[in-house]
């Protein structure tokens, strides 16, 4: 199965790793790590966004192991993470 | 005239340093694309600070981004990344060429145009590392009107001329001198290049002192403790703001008085004088209107 990763678990960071989803599925996110239990729901949005502005359309899992990002950080890390998955150019 | 003391060195890809290094109070951040990204990670490192152009903070900090040197494929992407999103310049590696930096001064002017910035307004400064680019420090300087500062190598520099770094800097001296003539010849700043010992404060304030002495108006730095120290050695005392104030006060009433000669304490002075007592309040942060 394809995968594909960026970012890291430091301070004020996180890893936000893409891997195909289930035919039909769409984008699924999960969200893990330090602030999923706070912020999951404004966070989940972030990712969202950010794999529509990049005209995401296939079926992928975005996973989101989260030490502290700031919602840029976040938007930053994914936006590199599905590029990385869908070959597109940074 | 932008003070240009201290430009703090942050990892590209480090979000933490990214967004928490300008609170360290230096006059400058310099966003790192080289050699603090592997390879690997240049797509996410340029995607990470395109972001933290775009939605971070860096207060009065002057915003400059290290790309990849002009001899790799990395450069361009590099700047198309950043340039489009408010940085005030580009730091470029190892230069040796003064048609690199036209050809750089040319793809920044088409990013310019497409992204509505003003044309020349993105700076370029260059890191002369090499014995050859030292040699071509003028030439470099002078290559475009972007260059707003030139910087010797440290480590890269001294590997080229086959010696090694030392705890007195002789070997540095020689190119040093020139990237001072180089630099105020063609009229940009002289930038010096990083104190590696982080723990030698003392030593940091000794060549703060000697590369300020032969005409640097500032240090690049790799650690938030040395700015305190660099900016005590570049900032004027008051006892140098209030001699400067009265010279500059002195000349500009002997202009109004349309006198050439100028007092100050029983002692006259001439105009290269009363020109680095200009220079020294604009280190202070004062402007000529301020003066009395």
């Amino acid at each position: 199965m394809k995968t594909t990763s960026a970012g890291t678990i430091e301070s004020m960071d996180c890893l936000v790793t893409v891997s195909e989803g289930s035919p039909g599925s769409g984008v699924t996110v999960a969200i893990t790590g330090s602030s999923a239990a706070r912020f999951s729901t404004a966070m989940k949005k972030t990712v969202l966004a950010t794999a529509q502005e990049l005209a995401c359309s296939g079926d992928m899992t975005i996973a989101v192991q989260d030490n502290g990002a700031l919602d840029l950080v976040l938007a930053a890390r994914t936006k590199a993470a599905v590029l990385r998955f869908t070959g597109g150019a940074a | 005239m932008r003070l240009r003391r201290t430009k703090l060195y942050l990892p590209g890809n480090n979000p933490n340093m990214l967004l928490r290094g300008h609170l360290f109070g230096s006059d400058g951040v310099i966003l790192d694309l080289e050699d603090a990204v592997a390879l690997s990670e240049k797509d996410t490192a340029r995607i990470l600070i395109q972001q933290v152009l775009k939605r971070g903070e860096f207060g009065e900090c002057e915003v400059t981004v290290r790309i990849n040197g002009m001899d790799t494929d990395l450069w361009r992407q590099d700047i198309e990344a950043v340039v489009p999103f408010g940085v005030h310049g580009v730091r470029v590696p190892k230069v040796e060429n003064p048609g690199d930096m036209q050809l750089l001064d040319e793809a920044l002017s088409e990013i310019e145009d497409k992204a509505g910035i003003a044309q020349g307004s993105t700076l370029i400064f260059c890191l002369l590392e090499t014995a050859l680019g030292i040699h071509r420090a003028y030439d470099i300087a002078s290559s475009t009107k972007r260059i707003a500062g030139i910087c010797p190598g440290g480590e890269d520099l001294t590997a080229d001329l086959h010696t090694s770094r030392s705890d007195s800097g002789v070997e540095l001296v020689g190119p040093r001198r020139m990237v001072v003539l180089a630099a105020h010849a063609a009229g940009v700043c002289a930038l010096d290049t990083v104190f590696s010992r982080i723990t030698d404060e003392e030593g940091l304030r000794e060549e703060t002192e000697f590369v300020k002495q032969l005409g640097f108006e500032g240090k690049s730095v790799i650690h938030p403790n040395q700015i305190p120290i660099i900016h005590s050695v570049f900032t004027p005392t008051e006892k140098e703001i209030d001699k400067a104030k009265r010279i500059v006060a002195a000349a500009k009433d002997a202009a109004k008085r349309g006198l050439g000669a100028v007092q100050v304490d029983g002692k006259m002075v001439d105009r290269p004088v009363v020109k680095r007592a200009e220079f020294t309040l604009q280190r202070a942060g004062i402007t000529q209107e301020e003066v009395q």
